[in-house]
Formats: structure tokens, sequence, C-alpha cells
């Protein structure tokens, strides 16, 4: 399995890993010369293989992570939680679409896979994760548990 | 190859909200050109594709997070997508097709007849 750390944040990176030098790096590269960084991960669609956004969300009673995975089929996107790290895998074989009689016309996809593992909260819910796919975005539920939702208390003033 | 040419992708004056330009590609088929755009996030309703005069313009509005979800952290852009391509003559601007299929638009534009490659038959 292949584990991509696409950005570090606190809450994101599993603690283990804190970025090198090297790793900022790369980063600054990648935010000051963006063409040329495609270019050297191959090509102009060269990072669409592996890398994809994410992006967290959070309400009083639960987090909501987006990811953008466009041109997958549901079936396609599998997600496990181990450990605390949730990863999220797109796997779609290479298939010919042919919209027509003409073998010439048809637009051929190739493999593609992409993962990423994300290292999650502590307070959560884990039996209550839940998922949809829409549009070419994946939306986690994440629910916080019980006693971490803020309670309020009231204190009766004499 | 200079048919498609990107003309702009990042105009505020007719979009209150940012546009920058999707993930596109350009293959040729024998009778048609497809361009193939990733715009995640966008719904049917909330994608323009018109072509006018030299230009095939592309406008799709992001569906927002909902006003009680908080940002804690955010890769993805917070921004619309729009594509502007001059096509040139050899595109037969009344067949454009386009599709939406996950966060992924296909756009189809057949070759004009004339540029079509065709078989000329010797005579006598």
């Amino acid at each position: 399995m292949k584990l991509i750390r696409y950005q570090t944040s606190p809450l994101f990176s599993p603690s283990a890993n804190y970025p090198t030098l090297r790793d900022e790096m790369d980063r600054l590269f990648d935010v000051a010369f963006p063409a040329l960084s495609s270019l050297q991960r191959g090509g102009l669609f060269g990072d669409w293989q592996g890398e994809f956004p994410v992006d967290l969300y959070q309400s009083k009673d639960a987090f909501k992570l987006r990811a953008e995975l466009p041109g997958f089929r549901k079936e396609d996107i599998s997600l496990e939680v181990a450990d605390g790290v949730l990863t999220i895998t797109g796997h779609q074989n290479a298939e010919t679409k042919s919209n027509g009689t003409d073998k010439e016309s048809a637009i051929a996809t190739q493999e593609r896979r992409v993962s990423r593992a994300i290292s999650l909260p502590e307070n959560l819910d884990l039996d209550k994760i839940q998922a949809g796919y829409e549009n070419g975005v994946l939306t986690v539920t994440l629910p916080k548990r019980e006693e971490v939702k803020p309670k309020q208390i009231a204190i009766e003033v004499k | 190859m200079n048919l498609l040419t990107k003309k702009n992708h990042a105009t505020t004056e007719t979009a209150p909200r940012r546009a920058i330009a999707p993930r596109y590609e350009v293959e040729e088929t024998v009778d048609a050109f497809v361009i193939t755009a990733h715009v995640p996030g966008v719904d049917r309703k909330a994608l323009e594709t018109h072509v006018d005069g030299e230009n095939l313009t592309v406008f799709a509005r992001r569906a927002d997070a909902p006003e009680d979800w908080t940002p804690v952290y955010r890769e993805s852009a917070v921004a619309d997508y729009r594509l502007v391509l001059e096509l040139d003559h050899r595109v037969n601007r009344d067949a454009v097709r386009a599709e939406l299929n996950q966060g992924v638009l296909t756009l189809t534009l057949p070759k004009a007849e004339a540029v079509k490659p065709r078989r000329i038959e010797i005579k006598g």
C-alpha cells in the first residue's frame, strides 16, 4: 500500500511524521512554481495520479471530510479506518469508452490508482462514520463522541 | 498545435467569485476533438457551456459547504471553474456535445466536414 502525505497540518499529519526540510522545500517549490512541479511529476496530468485535495470541516457534533476524486464510480472507492488513520483509495481499471461504432473514435482511459492516508482526531465515534460520493466529491462524516460535544450546564445564580 | 488556445481563465468581471481553470486535456480522434475537464463538486445544473463566435466557454459553479460547517483545513480552492477556449475552423460549432459524469466534463467537438479525411476515387 502506498501512503502519500500530501500536505502537513497539525490535524492531518500522523504525529510521528514531522516534515523534513526536504519536504518543506518540495512544498515551497510546488507553491511557487506549480507548472514546473507538475511537469516533474510526469506531465500535465501526472499529478492526477496519487494525490487529491482533501478539506476538513467541523460542526457542533461532527467532522466532515471532503475529498475531490473526479471520475470514479462509487464502487471503485474504498475507505478503511485502522489505528486512527483513515485510508481513502480509488482504483479504476483501464477501459475503452466507445461512443460509436467507429473503433478509432473511442477514448481509452488508463488505469488509475490514488490513495491517501489521513490521521483522524481522537474523539470520534468510529462506528458511525458515513460516506457519500456525488459529483466527483467524496464526503465522509465523522461524528464526534458524545462526551466531547459541548454541553450546556445551567448554573443558577442566587 | 494552436487549435484550442487557452485565452484566459481567471476573470472576475462577470463572476462574483474567483474562478480558476479546471484541469483539462484535449484528445483528437478521427472525427472529433475531445476535451476532458475535471470539475469536482459541480452539479449538472450549475454548469454552463456555450459557444460564442470563436470562443467555447465553460462556467461551472461549485457547491459551497453548508454554512454551519467551519473549515478546519483546506486544500481545494474556494473558487468556481471557468475555461475559455478558442476554436478554430476545424470545429463544427453547431454540434458540440457536453457530458458531465462524477465531476468529469467531457466536451465532444466534432470536426467540420471539410477537414474530415476523405477518400478520393480515381475515375477513368
